[in-house]
């Protein structure tokens, strides 16, 4: 047994489903993200966690307890909200005790765990401080506080850093990481962007349509997604139709790639456009590799990278390369070179 | 013209309007005060504060006053703790007919006022619903006075004024954010805590907002203490439309309505310091 235990949750509402079936075992000191699409369950997941939402079906347990049904002030789960959602009419000290506080921790063992709580996340000083006084980041950083303080079983982050702007969002990613892995804290992140699931997380669970797609370290989701859906929502791929020829083999523009065909039905060949190199078409193709030829229709500057779009006899796809190297005129007759290993065939979605 | 002059435009037709239905005779009210009444109950252009050292000399106006005060708090608060928990299933409520109940609640406002008492008369008269009901429970034998005292009308009243305070408050209501009681339960805090914690001190502003409009309606209203009263309830504003109309006594009327102005300026006064206080 895991140390949190979700089976077969369900979350029906008038007329949908927000969580399906979802089923995900987390060990104690583990950080997991639900990664997915607004509207793919992972907030209502989170919250049927945090006891703030009923499940319709399934059971959690935690620590060989089941919780399915305790309310939710039982339940000892630190959840920082998306909004932060700090008490307005308290100073900083006191919504960071606010949970030792309702625990009947006495006044000077209150203090003494506030200042340590407030010196974690770096704010040491602003005990006085209304939330209002406060920045964007330092709230979240009390937010943070408020929820670690009572020592949560999970720590549970909504969408934490995404009211944050671009920089601050990369410091506090780093942060919250080392304060997870330091303490050693059972968490769980709710988030749509897979920059911050990839880096914070020792696992991530792709969801969608109030499914799990695919549960796996990062490096599995990202190389060896599992289906068209994870491919498509994590990183950046070009979906190429291909057709399947009497060896078995996947032909993309006419050309017979070393890949394996699926056996059946209609299919599109995902392959990263970082994983493609441009080379003249006089090079020869070595083994193993996959290789189509096409025109430059044009390349953009995108700062540390340049994207090359190129069209052949089947349609376009991106080439991602790095920049600094001389660009590629317009129009130029060029060749595409990819290892057949990083190309995944997934049946045609039928909408 | 510039955008500011051509918005401050908008504004004039209701200033036209204030100005000659309420400025003017506001005016004519404050030279009313100065005049006295002679006699043979004409008006006399006197210029004197003749009227007004009698108005306060009388120990029956220091009476009305404490009557109107104590009425209009007792109706408040009654009328508070009743439109408290309504405001707040309304704010919170994902309900379909959310629109459909907040019209219900303010469904009294739509009625005339006169025809409400007489609502009230049916239900707390001597042979009421309520007494009727009780007596054939056995739990009374002889009737409960309900009406045409202070009891009949501080019960019509606080229903009267309990709409616009359901407005007040669900305009109030702004700061009170549902996550911060999730927020709260997650922390450890149980409904009850939370409601001690989190909503109420979040509310009060919206409640002294609403507690403020209400006050100020119990202390003006006429029909209700009038009706309900039986002839033996007492306040300022009865008082003033006695002067005014079986008295014409207006003189002592302009001072007494002037007075009640007064009072309630003060009141508005003190509940917005009191407000500000809440927000901090």
């Amino acid at each position: 047994m895991s140390y949190l235990e979700l089976s077969g949750l369900q979350k029906r509402y008038r007329d949908s489903v927000a969580v399906d079936d979802v089923s995900l075992s987390v060990e104690q000191g583990e950080a997991v993200a639900l990664l997915g699409p607004s509207g793919c369950g992972k907030t209502t997941t989170l919250r049927m966690l945090a006891g703030l939402v009923d499940p319709d079906r399934g059971a959690i347990r935690l620590a060989d307890a089941e919780i399915t049904r305790l309310p939710a002030h039982r339940r000892n789960m630190g959840y920082v909200f998306q909004s932060y959602a700090l008490f307005p009419h308290l100073s900083v000290a006191r919504n960071v005790g606010f949970g030792l506080e309702e625990r009947g921790v006495n006044k000077t063992e209150i203090a003494r765990q506030v200042t340590e709580a407030l010196a974690l996340v770096r704010l040491a000083g602003l005990d006085g401080r209304r939330p209002r006084e406060l920045s964007g980041g330092q709230q979240q950083r009390v937010a943070l506080a408020r929820a670690l303080v009572i020592r949560p079983a999970v720590l549970l982050l909504d969408e934490s850093l995404s009211n944050l702007d671009a920089k601050l969002r990369d410091t506090m990613r780093h942060e919250i990481r080392s304060i997870q892995r330091s303490l050693g804290i059972t968490t769980l992140f709710v988030t749509h962007d897979q920059v911050e699931a990839l880096t914070m997380c020792d696992r991530i669970a792709v969801m969608n349509r109030g499914r799990i797609a695919q549960i796996g370290s990062p490096e599995d989701i990202y190389e060896r997604p599992a289906t068209r859906f994870v491919a498509e929502f994590v990183g950046r791929a070009n979906a190429l139709p291909a057709t399947r020829n009497t060896e078995g083999r996947a032909v993309l523009w006419g050309q017979a790639l070393p890949v394996e065909a699926p056996a059946s039905g209609e299919f599109d060949l995902f392959v990263r456009p970082q994983r493609m190199r441009i080379v003249p078409v006089s090079e020869p193709v070595a083994d193993g590799m996959a290789r189509v030829t096409g025109r430059v229709l044009r390349s953009v500057f995108v700062g540390d990278h340049v994207e090359v779009l190129l069209e052949g006899a089947g349609g376009q796809l991106t080439i991602e390369t790095q920049s600094g190297t001389a660009a590629l005129p317009e129009g130029a007759e060029v060749a595409v070179i990819w290892q057949a290993r990083d190309t995944l065939p997934f049946a045609r979605e039928t909408p | 013209m510039t955008g500011t002059a051509r918005l401050k435009l908008l504004v004039l037709p209701a200033a036209l309007f204030v100005l000659a239905v309420y400025a003017w005779p506001t005016l004519g009210l404050f030279r009313n005060a100065f005049h006295e009444t002679g006699p043979t109950g004409a008006m006399i252009e006197a210029w004197s504060l003749k009227t007004s050292q009698e108005v306060f000399s009388d120990g029956f106006t220091f009476e009305l006053t404490l009557n109107s005060l104590w009425l209009s708090l007792s109706a408040t608060l009654i009328a508070l703790m009743l439109s408290y928990p309504v405001a707040l299933f309304l704010f919170r409520t994902n309900s379909r007919f959310r629109g459909l109940l907040a019209v219900i609640a303010i469904m009294p406002m739509l009625i005339s006022g006169v025809v409400r008492v007489f609502g009230w008369l049916a239900i707390l008269g001597d042979r009421g619903l309520v007494n009727t009901l009780a007596q054939s429970l056995g739990l009374i034998s002889t009737p409960l006075k309900l009406v045409f005292n202070w009891t009949g009308v501080t019960i019509g009243l606080a229903e009267s004024i309990m709409p616009y305070m359901i407005l007040a408050l669900l305009a109030g209501f702004g700061q009170l954010d549902r996550t911060l009681e999730e927020a709260s339960r997650s922390l450890g805090a149980s409904p009850a805590r939370t409601f001690w914690r989190v909503t109420l001190p979040l509310s009060l502003p919206a409640l002294a907002l609403a507690a403020g409009l209400g006050f100020v309606l119990s202390m003006s209203a006429y029909i209700t203490p009038k009706l309900l009263g039986g002839g033996r309830v007492f306040v300022l504003a009865t008082e003033i439309f006695e002067q005014a109309t079986t008295n014409t006594n207006w003189p002592t009327a302009s001072v007494l309505a002037i007075y009640t102005l007064v009072l309630l300026l003060l009141l508005l006064v003190a509940s917005n310091i009191a407000a500000r206080g809440l927000q901090r």
